[in-house]
């Protein structure tokens, strides 16, 4: 039983399992589904979410560290370009896909492909490359750019809205504070996330940007340790730097955030099926991989380093690992979309994006990548 | 060919008096507010021109001056072109009779036609007026954002009319096969209408028509076959009351002191459901 919970934990497997219970809550009954949890909504999706992509940046910002496996700028530029090319590719696929027909409203939506669910790219990472930590770590750095230059993009609604959008000057504190706490040594990630959290969570908050990337700023403030792979299963208890005990102590409430987020934002009425839904999925499995590809092609043009071992089998699957948009995707279309068949529509493209992790797996069996070169190796 | 061509112009000249004979079951009292519904539209193609001139016909006899219009008022393209083609043209008799047109938005309208003049949305996306002792709000169910909904709020709470009517494109009940309710939708309005005492909602997007037994004591009728059809799409329910999936249709409608008369028309002129409602009189 530990041993199973053990791996649930490790995998974020939470996440779908929190999914799967709203998908069938809300076919089997709707109306109680929709009451019990919207209410929920903004705690998960504008309060957690802010731990949970703080939890997994530190750990790429620790990648990006003096002796991480992202070390250099030129290396840890290379994530952020293939970011660009997901989210270029994925937004121009949908642009066209909307545009071909006549429902312009859904136009607006164009953000929720920005979205790439990085609990499942790095599942499928870890599957696939588990020898090759560094291209898992880039994987991961990938996913989260794209999901940083989503939320980024998904605030521009809430800065059109806003009401106090120099509210965002409070972040001026909230970065003093963390950058005192780290002169003073301060060792405990309690007082970051308490006091430069709460100013920063407010600074998006009433500034018009999106509440999840609150914690963001107050990451590279943290005392890092720069470690190759990124592995947020076992953190240690905190003794050395501030990062870990950051996850020493939201190890358990992530869990517990990922299956609300699950249970919020999965839980969708299959028959809202329109072309919303399909211009996210073609979006996110055909636009995304397409996107990052040509802007690998670009780093390798441009002289920048890819990780070690990425060949042009290894970056087809991974531009596939990166393509469900899934739970994130989810948690995009709530904040772009209103309640509403829109929101429906879009909702149900990001479940069916799951359908990349096949894609992903398929893949690399053909293409002989990662482990499947090696059970390969041993058939032959 | 030609005893065809010949069979099909005396079934023309004759229609309208194959027309007269279809009985008007709404009283057509003097005084009452009387109004058309249709829904889903805005295609152009010659199933929306039968049905305008369906109305036409009625119209001569039972003279309703507005049309509430259910969503997916124009499909397709919708350049000016098009809005003659899927809309003025076939609506020109109305229109030039005097008959105002009042739409709210479906998923397959241009936002930005909330500021063509002959839908008198006022360049809003959702919107009230007042017709009689009749209030009508009109909503864009597209996009039910907060400031939407505190709007609607409002708007319901400070209404003293004694007859409240809702419209919008997606309906929060039907039992169309396609689509059927929104329940996030409904989640978020039903709780308003029943606080506040609408007593009639409208809705397209189903390509049906169905009239739904009141819920909480509020009547749902989708009349989304004002020019698209789905034959056959209606799934009936225990909470349908009647529906007809059979051709395109459209509603019409009289207020009469506390009465409410309904009429459902086939686009050959057919009455596929008819009846009243009564508004309980509020405790003075």
């Amino acid at each position: 039983m530990r041993r199973a919970l053990d791996f649930a934990f490790d995998h974020y497997l939470l996440a779908p399992l929190g999914g799967a219970i709203a998908l069938i809550w809300a076919n089997a009954s709707s109306a109680t589904y929709f009451e019990m949890t919207q209410p929920l909504t903004f705690a998960v999706n504008d309060v957690g979410m802010a731990i949970v992509l703080a939890y997994v940046a530190q750990g790429v910002f620790e990648a990006a560290s003096v002796g991480g496996s992202l070390h250099s700028w030129r290396r840890a530029y290379v994530p952020i370009v293939g970011a660009v090319g997901a989210t270029a590719g994925a937004v121009f696929v949908y642009v066209a896909f909307i545009g071909a027909g006549d429902q312009v409203a859904l136009m607006q939506g164009w953000p929720v492909v920005c979205a790439v669910d990085l609990f499942l790219s790095l599942a499928v990472a870890r599957v696939v490359f588990q020898r090759r930590p560094a291209i898992i770590t880039f994987v991961l750095a990938l996913a989260i750019a794209s999901d940083v230059i989503g939320l980024v993009v998904i605030s521009r609604p809430m800065v059109a809205s806003s009401t106090h959008p120099t509210s965002t000057a409070l972040l001026v504190p909230a970065i003093g504070a963390s950058v005192a706490l780290r002169r003073a040594h301060v060792r405990s990630a309690w007082p970051y996330v308490v006091v430069a959290g709460s100013m920063s969570w407010f600074a998006c908050f009433f500034g018009g940007w999106h509440p999840a990337l609150a914690l963001l700023p107050i990451v590279p403030f943290l005392r890092h340790e720069p470690r190759n792979w990124i592995g947020f299963d076992d953190p240690a208890d905190g003794a050395h730097a501030t990062s870990r005990h950051f996850e020493y102590i939201f190890k358990y409430p992530i869990q517990a955030i990922v299956l609300l987020f699950g249970l919020v934002n999965a839980g969708v009425l299959i028959r809202g099926v329109d072309a919303g839904t399909w211009a996210v999925v073609v979006a996110s499995l055909v636009g995304r991989p397409l996107g990052i590809v040509a802007a690998l092609v670009i780093c390798r043009w441009a002289g920048l380093p890819l990780p070690r071992g990425l060949g042009w089998r290894e970056t087809s699957v991974i531009a596939l690992a990166a393509s469900p948009g899934a739970g994130f995707g989810l948690f995009f279309a709530s904040a772009v979309f209103p309640i509403g068949p829109m929101l429906m529509q879009a909702r149900i493209g990001a479940l069916f994006t799951v359908a990349g992790v096949l894609l992903a797996l398929g893949a690399a069996r053909a293409l002989r990548v990662g482990r499947f070169a090696a059970a390969a190796e041993q058939t032959e | 060919m030609r005893r065809l061509v010949v069979a099909a112009l005396v079934a023309f000249v004759l229609s309208p008096a194959t027309f007269e004979a279809q009985a008007l079951t709404v009283p057509n009292r003097l005084g009452s507010l009387k109004f058309a519904a249709i829904g889903d539209n805005g295609t152009g193609d010659q199933p929306e021109y039968d049905v305008a001139r369906q109305m036409d016909l009625w119209h001569r006899r039972f003279a309703f001056d507005m049309v509430i219009m259910l969503g997916d008022n124009m499909y397709g393209s919708q350049r000016a072109a098009d809005f003659v083609q899927k809309f003025e043209r076939p609506f020109r008799p109305l229109l030039d009779a005097g008959v105002k047109f009042y739409a709210s938005l479906g998923n397959h309208d241009n936002p930005s036609n909330d500021t063509y003049k002959f839908f008198n949305m006022g360049g809003a996306r959702y919107y009230t007026y007042t017709r009689g002792n009749a209030r009508f709000f009109v909503l864009d169910t597209n996009s039910l954002d907060a400031t939407q909904l505190a709007w609607i709020e409002n708007a319901l709470k400070n209404s003293p009319e004694q007859w409240k009517i809702a419209y919008f494109h997606h309906p929060l009940y039907s039992n169309g096969r396609r689509h059927g309710g929104e329940v996030e939708l409904r989640v978020r309005l039903e709780p308003l209408f029943v606080k506040y005492g609408v007593n009639v909602v409208y809705s397209g997007h189903d390509h049906i028509y169905e009239r739904i037994k009141p819920q909480k004591g509020i009547q749902y009728f989708v009349s989304g076959a004002g020019g698209e059809l789905r034959r056959g799409d209606l799934k009936r329910s225990a909470d349908t009351a009647a529906g007809f999936d059979q051709d395109r249709s459209f509603m019409l409608n009289e207020i009469d002191g506390d009465d409410l008369f309904f009429q459902v028309v086939s686009r050959t002129g057919e009455t596929v459901d008819q009846g009243v409602l009564h508004r309980p009189r509020q405790p003075s």
